[in-house]
């Protein structure tokens, strides 16, 4: 893929420029208030849950969501294995799975960026070893690694997260890389230089704000991967400890139930569904709008 | 989407039409997980066994009841304390066509317990199966004698997990190679094995029948059997409903309903062997105080849980020995549920504000674990679940004395034989294996000693009755349940029942 | 490719796959878990049985003597013996092998049949109502978790519908008529022209199929769709139009064949991800592939055949990385009309 390297505008008005872009596409716009919405549910759970997601009652295992027979209007999506309301466990859950995707990618952001610029910028020995480790890391397929990290660290939220991280840094990392070698030898880049500027400055001052563009939209595709691995590592028996629930692993829990309680699994489901189609439109969005290769 | 959607439909169909009937003779069981191997004498898995049993037999073998009968022997006597005398049956034959003959079972039992038995410098992972057995021997003609190092009632119980396999033909290929390529006397031999899919197996017409003492003996009344591997439960219940399959083993106890309710399909239960139970830390400094455990025992209500979590396929148990167990005491006091009273208890020990804990336990547990926990922290005992992999939480917990993290575990302990020896000892024992409460007392251990080697059997059965009484006093564990093991059968089949041992006996299974 | 470039490429394998290996060691060496405890389970043993086990499976050799030893042997293509199926690693994973692959790729094939149409449409219809559709209805496949989908479409296809079957590649009736040539069911079916076999295995692999190639759907649309979009603005395309052609041929034929460059590039790069990402499917379909026994073997702590398996992936993934570049070179040369 070409990179175009023209000049480029200061990075402010072209922020803005790219936003308004971003708001006239309705699709992704509409996405984004999607996602706006799921984060309000997620910060506000305690005032908005009917119920306290972690109150079990066995008596009503299983119970059907309110329209069909056996339901009842005070736990409108039915009720899980341990008689737990569905809505209230859903609402609580949207924090567990968008704190995980956040922090997930806000480590991997962090780490790759750091990583990618000193690779692209210094060059030499720090590019040979840092690009080596991301080859290496790339070679493991991304579950088993996840799986055997889990098996080494033990389980709980923090170790989760860290797995997740350990791997995902890389994909941040490899973006910057290129980016920033394609930059590094442009004017802008070269005044700061013979203007006597340290290599920090010339990285973080310099060079960051004018890839943050393709790291953004970047971050927000694999945002919505991340939460859907965390559903694959609750299928795998890995996933985060009770009574709190990410919707991955209500999900998974509830696959069991499927034939005949549909509404235990099929609830999350879609609220999974929902969240990470409305981030995945949403970063389309983001990518024509901010991203050069892509605009018109 | 909705193209893509339609074009499914359509291109199911077409190939649909072109799936055939499942021919009637051949009877599929859906199965959670496939062989390690089919050596009889290379493995420690109990789903290996299953498979492995229809194509070898052994020298004796339980019926559904779990009686044992003689099988490849004819019958048994014990001569002393220390000696059995197995008569080995003649006319039975190999797969192969070959005759079995006495010494196919003598080296059967030298590739187990003799050191670099296997070849290669490898020992038989089973031998520690046959406990004391020290060596065996041909006496005369068709009399095999086992010597035992001491007195071991249970010998007769464990002999149905050893399988008979061909000297020659063991000698000719090489155990790496009898791993895939198996020659036995059992009613089926091994047609096809499809690594991770399926086994499949055809009838063996030269069959000898199996143990005369269950009834209909002869070759088996299906052509072909196959064991196909469905790890996920959803899926394995679909494949039965959807009419794959015939049996399904593990079928979940919020399925039942499900099977029952169709036309094609119904539940079969048998009584399990396993026995449930959560260990307190008996070494930690809140579970020390006795009154404290009697308090968690007061605010578990088992039979609100077996009620609606497991669907009342489970048996209460007041002590860790199942109800059908030998030696079982049947009088042990039941620490019925009532929350007043475990506050009560642990005001007493010194937390009239209740306590707050940690239970341990893993993933196939955690509904049970989270209604347990809701129940305790009801009684004033504040409990967080904490899940993880099987592995980690035996480690943390099965520390053999070591020092224990941790406040309480829910797990479980096998017991195929349903004879105390083979659960007590590994959970009650000082520093045994399966001790994760870390539960000690001399007094205790001495009696399970004495009992492991009393050959009379009516005074055996007295000791671990006493035995059963001193542990639910102490009370190291909170006894809960031994669960059914339920499966789904097709309304074709006939004439199969499960075994308690988990063995799926096939030889005399009928599909119409 | 120039040779020195393609040597230089495979001695980059080197070391990626040391990397690798020492990663999947230390990895396994410090997961608590001991392996003969938990074959053991809770059946009878002694001590000294329990030592004797760990003897003969090499487990009382220190940390890094194994190491050294896995690899002299890993060298020589010996990858040692599964403590649990008790033959050697690499036979084990062979006869898993075929069944993963052949399912990977019927994934990818699902994937990109419908995935350049799709794209090629939504990049010609830009902005348009379809193209929308199209976006949308291709990120839903990366939108939900694979085996909450698998189970799904199970519950339709197998239980409501009994169309198709649940588990496995291939009803044994049809199976056993087949010789195994290729180990590719569908093609070894289709050239001794079992038919009838041919169908079923197709039936069975169907649906596991497009569960697994639902999320690279999604992708190869978008590259596809973006290509497509770069292809049609460039020089030689309005050049071709202002010269009168035909507009339906300039598309499938001149601009099609440069678009599909990055999507057959990307398509090969993806397969490596794919082929490491099957155990979830595995396991909801019963397939026997080598995914579902590596991530098994992870949980017993099967140390020989995680680390041979990871090393296979580890190649796998380097030299599809490797064909994808060889593929973009040649394709690439430019535009040709």
């Amino acid at each position: 893929m070409s990179f175009a390297s023209d000049a480029r505008a200061p990075a402010d008005s072209l922020f803005r420029r790219n936003l308004r872009a971003f708001a006239a596409n309705r699709l992704a716009f509409g996405s984004a208030i999607v996602v706006l919405i799921f984060v309000v549910m997620a910060v506000f759970a305690p005032w908005i849950a009917p119920h306290d997601p972690a109150a079990t009652d066995l008596f009503r295992r299983l119970q059907p969501p309110a329209w069909m027979e056996g339901g009842d209007w005070a736990f409108p999506l039915g009720c899980d294995a341990l008689g737990r309301d569905i809505l209230s466990r859903i609402i609580y859950g949207a924090r567990i799975s968008i704190f995980i995707g956040v922090a997930v990618i806000l480590v991997a952001t962090v780490v790759g960026i750091l990583a990618g610029l000193a690779a692209g910028y210094l060059r030499g020995w720090v590019d040979i070893v840092i690009s080596r480790i991301v080859d290496i890391l790339l070679g493991f397929p991304y579950l088993i690694f996840a799986i055997g990290l889990m098996a080494m660290m033990g389980p709980g939220l923090a170790n989760i997260i860290l797995v997740m991280a350990y791997k995902e840094w890389v994909i941040p990392c490899r973006v910057v890389r290129g980016e920033t070698l394609a930059v590094r030898e442009l004017e802008y880049v070269e005044a700061a230089r013979a203007v006597g500027a340290s290599d920090r400055h010339i990285m973080l001052r310099e060079i960051l704000p004018n890839i943050l563009s393709p790291v953004l939209v970047v971050a927000t595709i694999r945002m919505a991967d991340v939460i859907i691995l965390e559903a694959a590592l609750s299928f795998l028996g890995l996933g985060v400890q009770p009574p709190t629930a990410s919707w991955g692993a209500m999900v998974a829990d509830g696959r069991a139930f499927i034939l005949e309680s549909w509404w235990v699994s099929t609830f999350p489901g879609v609220a999974i569904l929902l969240l990470v189609l409305a981030i995945n439109v949403a970063s389309q969005g983001l990518r024509d709008a901010f991203d050069p290769r892509f605009s018109e | 989407m909705k193209m893509l959607h339609r074009t499914l439909v359509a291109s199911a169909l077409v190939l649909a039409t072109a799936a055939p009937a499942v021919q009637a003779q051949t009877l599929i069981v859906g199965f959670t997980r496939d062989a390690d191997t089919l050596d009889p004498a290379n493995h420690r898995n109990r789903e290996t066994e299953t498979i492995i049993r229809n194509i070898h037999d052994g020298v004796v073998t339980r019926s559904s009841d779990m009686m044992i009968h003689p099988e490849i022997a004819e019958s048994f006597t014990q001569v002393s304390p220390t000696v059995y005398d197995f008569v080995i049956r003649a006319g039975v034959k190999f797969h192969d066509g070959t005759e079995m003959t006495i010494d196919d079972v003598k080296f059967t039992f030298d590739r187990l317990l003799n050191e670099g038995g296997m070849g290669d410098g490898q020992t038989s992972p089973r031998g520690a199966l046959l406990g004391p057995v020290e060596s065996v021997e041909i006496v005369e003609g068709n009399t095999l004698r086992f010597t035992l190092s001491e007195p071991w009632p249970l010998l007769p119980a464990m002999l149905p997990h050893q399988q008979i396999v061909s000297k020659a033909h063991v000698e000719a290929v090489g155990s790496t190679a009898l791993a895939t390529d198996p020659v036995g006397t059992g009613p089926f031999r091994l047609a096809e094995w499809r690594r991770g899919e399926s086994v499949v197996m055809e009838r063996f017409d030269d069959y000898y029948g199996g143990a005369p003492g269950i009834p209909e003996a002869g070759p088996a009344c299906v052509e072909r059997v196959i064991f196909q591997v469905i790890p996920e439960s959803a899926s394995r219940v679909a494949a039965l409903l959807s009419g794959d399959v015939h049996i399904i083993n593990e079928l979940p106890p919020f399925s039942m309903n499900q099977v029952a309710n169709s036309p094609n399909t119904e539940v079969m239960t048998v009584n399990g062997t396993r026995s449930f139970f959560l260990a307190m830390n008996n070494q930690g400094d809140i579970f020390d105080d006795v009154r404290v455990r009697h308090a968690v025992a007061h605010a578990i209500d088992r039979d609100l849980i077996i009620d609606r979590i497991l669907n009342g396929t489970a048996s209460r148990i007041d002590g860790i020995l199942s109800p059908d167990a030998f030696g079982k005491n049947h009088d042990l006091p039941a620490y019925e549920f009532d929350p007043e009273r475990s506050r009560a208890l642990l005001a007493e020990a010194g937390y009239p504000d209740g306590i707050s804990v940690t239970l341990d336990t893993t993933g196939p547990m955690r509904d049970i674990a989270e209604a347990i926990a809701a129940l305790l922290t009801n009684a004033g005992i504040n409990t967080q679940v904490q899940v993880g992999e099987g592995t980690l939480m035996n480690q943390k917990w099965q520390t053999r004395g070591g020092p224990k993290e941790g406040d309480m575990f829910l797990s479980s302990w096998g017991n195929s034989t349903l004879d105390p020896f083979d659960i007590f000892g590994p959970t009650h024992g000082t520093d045994a294996r399966g001790n994760s409460a870390g539960y000690s007392n001399p007094e205790l251990d001495a009696l399970l000693d004495a009992a492991a080697v009393e050959l009379d059997r009516a005074r055996r059965g007295e000791m671990y009755r006493e035995a059963e009484a001193m542990a639910s006093a102490d009370l190291p564990y909170v006894y809960l349940w031994v669960p059914q093991d339920i499966y789904g059968v097709s309304t074709r089949l006939s004439n199969w029942s499960p075994s308690p041992d988990s063995r799926i006996n096939l030889h005399r299974a009928c599909l119409d | 490719m120039s040779v020195t470039r393609l040597i230089e490429r495979l001695l980059q394998l080197v070391p990626v796959l040391l990397g690798v290996s020492v990663i999947v060691f230390v990895m396994m060496a410090l997961t608590p878990g001991d392996p003969v405890e938990i074959m053991i389970g809770d059946q009878l043993v002694t001590p000294e049985q329990e030592e004797r086990m760990r003897r003969d499976l090499g487990l009382d050799r220190p940390m890094v003597e194994r190491y050294f030893v896995f690899l002299g042997n890993a060298l020589q293509f010996d990858f040692g013996t599964s403590f649990y199926h008790r033959r050697p690693v690499s036979d084990v994973i062979i006869e898993r092998l075929p069944a993963t692959i052949e399912l990977t790729l019927m994934a990818m094939i699902i994937a990109l049949v419908t995935a350049i149409p799709l794209g090629v449409l939504a990049a010609v219809k830009k902005n348009s109502i379809f193209d929308r559709i199209a976006t949308v209805g291709s990120l839903l496949g990366v939108s939900l978790p694979g085996f909450w989908f698998g189970i799904l479409l199970l519950m339709l296809f197998a239980v409501q519908l009994n169309l198709l079957p649940v588990a496995g590649r291939v009803a044994y009736e049809h199976g056993v008529t087949v010789r195994p040539i290729t180990h590719f069911l569908l093609i070894d079916s289709l050239i001794q022209g079992q038919f009838a076999a041919f169908r079923n295995a197709l039936a069975h692999i169907i649906l596991p199929a497009i569960t697994l190639g639902l999320p690279m759907t999604a992708i190869l649309m978008r590259v596809t769709r973006t290509a497509m979009l770069e292809v049609l603005r460039a020089d030689y395309i309005t050049f071709a139009e202002a010269k009168g052609l035909n507009r339906q041929r300039i598309l499938w034929r001149h601009a099609l064949k440069n678009a599909l460059i990055p999507t057959v590039t990307v398509a090969a790069m993806e397969t490596g991800s794919l082929l490491g990402g099957n155990m979830i499917v595995e396991t909801v379909f019963g397939w026997p592939g080598l995914g579902r026994l590596v991530v098994e073997s992870i949980f017993v702590r099967n140390y020989p055949l995680v680390q041979a398996a990871v090393l296979l992936y580890a190649v796998t993934y380097v030299l599809l990385n490797f064909l994808a570049d060889i593929l973009y070179t040649v394709l690439n040369p430019r535009v040709k009309l």
